[in-house]
């Protein structure tokens, strides 16, 4: 439709078409135009061709010397008083911000791109994102980023600290276990496991929803192993001494992970959109943060629960519970394990870099009920006790320090949806948390967890909570992640709409893509970034396959950044269209010389049965 | 002669209020309904005795003989007369004309709207033919009343005829001037004639009073004229009847038509309907509705055309493009349901403003703000055919798009345009832009 002058100003270097016929002679004004917002569906329809076409900026004020019909792109051929082609306004701005650039810095900027990147959301219904860098629509590589964003780039590391503060500080020791082996009392001898017999009927009995218990230690030779659906993937870990999550030692095991699994009396899979049972090999998408690594050995037990509690809160949440009764087993047997098998000691600081773009981290975790619940810090790492559902809390904001997320602070309790659900696995090596700490451009201030309730007013009521406690961090931008997808994208664009309409750029993160899709959008959410890994866009039920990766994590930070320097967002495609994460990736790894390996995704597992069936 | 039935609110404003009473006796002119807010004076139109006050309505039977003399208004000044004899905008909107001159221009304009715009309307160009004379002079006395220094026909080209008399009855009106307009709808929307004449585009909530001009109804003039010379009330209206007819589906131009007539008497008149029909339209093809054999003509009432039978969708998914030109949604739907469609979406002329009352106005009457994005949209709910109420430029950039996206285009008048035999509304192959009379005259 014909758009204002103010719309073609903003799309000066936009293809012109005419919104409508046109007669020879007439001048051509802004009336005259189609909007460039829905040329990408124009062109899927097959109604337009761009081929030829001069921008918006050329062809204002030219004279139409041929009765042109509606969609007809403007060409040379038709007008008189065509404008020569604008320069590139990038060229000129990196020209005039060489000054306060270091030489390097001003080989960086002359030499490839800089950094917008760019989401847009049709209608809240697609997302894609996308990093203009240079000049717009030439394909030659011209800087656009600002001087300071640029300097900050290339002189990271000449630049640091002086002012840096470090707030606290959280070690984890690593042991190795090479075996896990059932005996009669639960220890570690050397890299040997043990696991006492008969420990089932402990969580058996102490879990009155709990009907059957059974453990099995999967080790790589046996990953062809049947499964029911994955429920959580947890570290083994626990604290030394009194220290608190967060801080201080916590002992770790390397080598193996918990995992449970589950169904109810009834075989009914605990799960709600989907879910991962089949053969292990093939429902697990190794090396996601919160999925197991290949290699590791599992200690995977199958809980069965009380029929058709499959999809109440206290069903799963007794599956947790019982099961916990093994790791916390392990847990006290780490804590007696001498020093000497320490194999290798990892620090976390959290660090606080005043003067530096104050960020804060949201992410949104599931409350609805059902098992739509996480445990918020327990005691131990993903421990049980001393933790307080999320739901009990009133899915309202908690404040934690980015080393309690990394600490376990989230028992999660989110077994559906399996290829975008965190597993408690994933906070321990959240990626965004982590990049956000190390990133000496931006001060991570803290990590909100916000619940999704399941009814609609209640979701805007902590919403509205989330605006006012990001308000009052007086912060320069804003992440806010979902997993999952459907209800939960309801409060997903309120947080954002909450935290954009207080002036504070936002960067949003969901699997969203094909099947995720969003179904509501407001104004705010401008800038998206989307977890998707999946070939085509789906929920494919691979287990941690859509969430969010060091990727995802490096896009993300690349775009508020972006948005905080206040770069425009340019009107991105309207479909999803999975080559603008790769382009957008290549932009990053330009800017920053560092190669960024894309994860694997579900291509790279044998095809099961399931996935053979349904989603080829 | 059957009962006329003339209606208690024929005009913009508030329902006249009735000053007979059933078994009162009235002659052709005499008062019947008085205003009682905005509104004009309503008459009998014919002899005879009123067997009903309803309350929308006064029935009154006509006597066996009717005579052509009717009641006087009283003499008074020229506005007065006017106010008197009940006029209002013949053109459809039926604003009071008394309430609409009573303005000072400062030396403006009075633009004569004779664009007939509604396709296959013959009245209003017949009448310029045959009573070119008359017109003019109920031009001048608007003129007169509203302060205007300059009257201007505006007229399509395409109407030879009418424009060569009109060339020849102003040759020596040194203050009136004729506009020549393409052949496109809907040059005879108010605003357009404006914008054409003058080359100022009002606003849709503007009154043509804010470019110092009003538009007024070639008939509107007639009967100031009658108002004036004759003492006439107003109580007769001409009438186009076309479309599905025994004879032919030629119009037929009636001229003053009492008001109260039925249509099934008017068509009657014409000849009689040819079965089968599929709906009576009172009014233009564009922004008539449709009606009964029963109702019966108002003021305001410019055609009747019984249509042929409308297509058959079998309950396929439909998709309206309402436009301030065409049809209300309420029509719009009528129209789909009359095919057996089903409504999957609903989109609006992105220039198609809506006033306080609820009425649709274009902002730039004829001139097109592209319509890709509504097909988009139709295409995207599932709409496998569209019923598109546009003018003829928006409708040509609707078939620049839809068809394309394999949605099947009706326009609203379709079953009205293969009626009467004119082409449909789909491409535009005309120009917007005609040549002007030397000096306009």
């Amino acid at each position: 439709m014909s758009i204002t002058a103010e719309t073609a100003q903003a799309h000066a270097n936009d293809p012109a078409v005419l919104c409508c016929r046109a007669e020879a002679g007439i001048t051509i004004e802004a009336a005259n135009l189609e909007d460039p917002a829905i040329f990408d569906d124009l062109v899927d329809s097959g109604l337009l061709t761009l081929d030829g076409a001069l921008t918006i900026g050329q062809v204002l004020g030219a004279k139409l010397t041929k009765t042109c019909d509606s969609l007809c792109p403007l060409t040379a051929d038709v007008l008189e008083g065509v404008k020569e082609a604008a320069k590139p306004a990038a060229l000129e701005s990196a020209k005039t911000e060489e000054t306060p650039a270091p030489a390097p810095v001003a080989q960086v900027a002359g030499g490839t791109a800089s950094g917008v990147l760019k989401i847009h959301i049709g209608e809240g219904k697609d997302i894609d994102l996308e990093i203009p860098v240079g000049a717009l629509g030439g394909g030659t590589a011209v800087a656009e980023i600002p001087a300071g964003a640029a300097t900050g780039v290339a002189g990271a590391t000449a630049q640091v600290p002086a002012e840096e503060k470090v707030v606290r500080t959280l070690t984890k020791k690593h042991f190795t276990i090479t075996e896990v082996k059932r005996g009669p009392e639960t220890k570690i001898e050397g890299t040997t496991l043990y696991i006492r017999e008969g420990i089932e009927k402990d969580c058996i009995d102490n879990q009155e929803l709990v009907h059957d218990f059974k453990i099995e230690i999967i080790t790589p030779d046996l990953y062809h192993t049947y499964s029911e659906t994955v429920m959580d993937v947890q570290p083994i870990a626990t604290k030394e001494g009194d220290a608190e999550l967060g801080s201080g030692v916590t002992r770790t095991l390397d080598g193996v992970v918990m995992m449970l699994t589950g169904t109810d009396d009834d075989g009914v899979q605990i799960g709600e959109f989907g879910s991962s049972e089949g053969y292990l090999d093939e429902n697990i998408m190794w090396g996601r943060p919160g999925a197991p690594d290949k290699g590791e050995i599992f200690i995977k037990a199958q809980a069965t629960i009380q029929a058709k509690t499959n999809m109440e809160r206290r069903g799963p949440l007794a599956a947790h519970t019982a099961f916990d009764i093994v790791t916390q087993e392990i847990r006290l047997a780490l804590k007696e394990l001498d020093e000497s098998l320490v194999t290798s000691t990892e620090e976390f600081k959290q660090v606080r870099r005043p003067g530096k773009k104050k960020v804060v981290i949201v992410k949104e975790i599931m409350g609805q009920g059902a098992m739509h619940d996480n445990l918020v810090l327990p005691v131990e790492p993903i421990g049980v006790l001393g933790a307080h559902p999320n739901v009990d809390l009133g899915n309202v904001p908690v404040v934690v320090s980015p080393l309690e997320v990394l600490d376990g602070c989230i028992h999660a309790l989110t077994c559906i949806g399996p290829a975008s659900k965190e597993m408690s696995r994933h906070y321990w090596r959240e990626p965004l948390v982590l990049e956000a700490l190390h990133d000496t451009e931006i001060d991570l201030c803290g990590v909100v967890f916000v619940g999704s309730p399941q009814i609609n007013a209640e979701k805007f009521y902590v919403s509205k909570r989330v605006g006012y406690t990001v308000e009052a961090m007086d912060v320069d931008g804003a992440f806010v992640t979902t997993e999952g997808f459907g209800n939960n994208h309801i409060d997903f664009a309120s947080h954002i709409e909450q935290i954009g309409m207080r002036g504070i750029p936002v960067v949003g993160m969901s699997f969203c893509a094909v099947q995720g899709a969003l179904v509501v959008g407001n104004k705010y959410m401008t800038h998206m970034v989307d977890n998707n890994k999946s070939e085509a866009g789906i929920e494919n039920e691979v287990l941690a396959c859509n969430t969010l990766c060091t990727e995802d994590a490096l896009r993300a930070i690349a775009m508020l950044k972006a948005n905080m320097s206040g770069e425009d967002v340019k009107a991105a495609e309207k479909k999803w269209n999975p080559n603008v994460k790769s382009t957008n990736l290549e932009l990053i790894s330009n800017v920053t010389g560092e190669k960024i390996t894309l994860v694997d995704n579900e291509q790279s597992l044998p095809m099961s049965k399931k996935r053979k069936e349904k989603y080829s | 002669m059957n009962n006329v039935q003339i209606l208690l609110r024929q005009h913009v404003g508030a329902p006249c209020e009735a000053t007979v009473k059933a078994g009162d006796k009235v002659k052709k002119g005499t008062l019947i309904a008085a205003p009682t807010g905005l509104g004009a004076n309503i008459f009998s139109s014919v002899y005879g005795t009123v067997t009903e006050v309803l309350d929308d309505r006064i029935v009154i039977k006509p006597d066996e003989k009717q005579k052509d003399e009717f009641v006087p208004i009283k003499e008074g000044s020229k506005l007065e007369m006017i106010t008197s004899a009940g006029v209002v905008g013949m053109g459809g909107a039926g604003f009071p004309t008394a309430v609409k001159i009573k303005a000072d221009l400062n030396g403006g304009y009075v633009l004569v709207n004779a664009a007939e715009c509604e396709p296959g309307l013959k009245h209003n160009i017949i009448q310029i033919e045959e009573n070119a004379e008359k017109t003019i002079r109920g031009l001048k006395y608007v003129m007169e009343i509203s302060n205007a220094a300059k009257g201007v026909f505006a007229i399509k080209k395409k109407n030879e005829k009418a424009v060569s008399v009109l060339r020849e009855a102003i040759k020596n009106e040194s203050n009136i001037t004729i506009h020549l307009l393409p052949d496109i709808y809907p040059m005879g929307e108010e605003r357009a004639v404006v914008r054409e004449v003058l080359g100022i585009l009002l606003d849709p909530t503007q009154l043509p009073s804010a470019a110092d001009a009003i538009v007024i109804n070639v008939e509107t003039l007639l009967r100031v004229a009658e108002a004036i010379e004759d003492k006439k009330p107003c109580f007769s209206k001409n009438v186009t009847v076309i479309g599905q007819l025994n004879d032919s589906n030629e119009p037929r131009v009636y001229m003053d038509v009492p008001v109260g007539t039925s249509v099934g008497d008017l068509i009657e008149r014409a000849g009689g309907m040819r079965e089968p029909v599929g709906e009576i339209v009172m009014g233009g093809p564009f922004t008539g509705k449709s009606t009964t054999l029963e109702d019966p003509i108002t003021k305001t009432t410019g055609g009747i055309i019984p249509t042929i039978e409308f297509p058959d969708l079998h309950g396929a998914n439909v998709g309206l493009l309402v436009c301030a030109c065409g049809g209300s949604e309420d029509r719009m739907r009528e129209i789909c349901a009359k095919m057996n469609g089903k409504v999957v979406s609903v989109a609006r002329c992105k220039q198609a403003a809506e006033m306080k009352n609820g009425a649709l106005k274009c902002e730039n009457p004829g001139n097109c703000p592209g319509q890709a994005a509504k097909c988009l949209q139709f295409k995207k709910d599932g709409a496998e055919y569209i019923i598109i109420g546009n003018c003829s430029d928006c409708s040509n950039t609707v078939m620049g798009s839809a068809p394309k996206m394999k949605l099947k285009v009706f326009h609203m008048t379709d079953h009205i345009m293969r009626t009467i035999g004119h082409p449909l509304y789909r491409r535009l192959t005309v120009s917007k832009q005609v040549d002007q009379l030397p000096n306009g005259k």
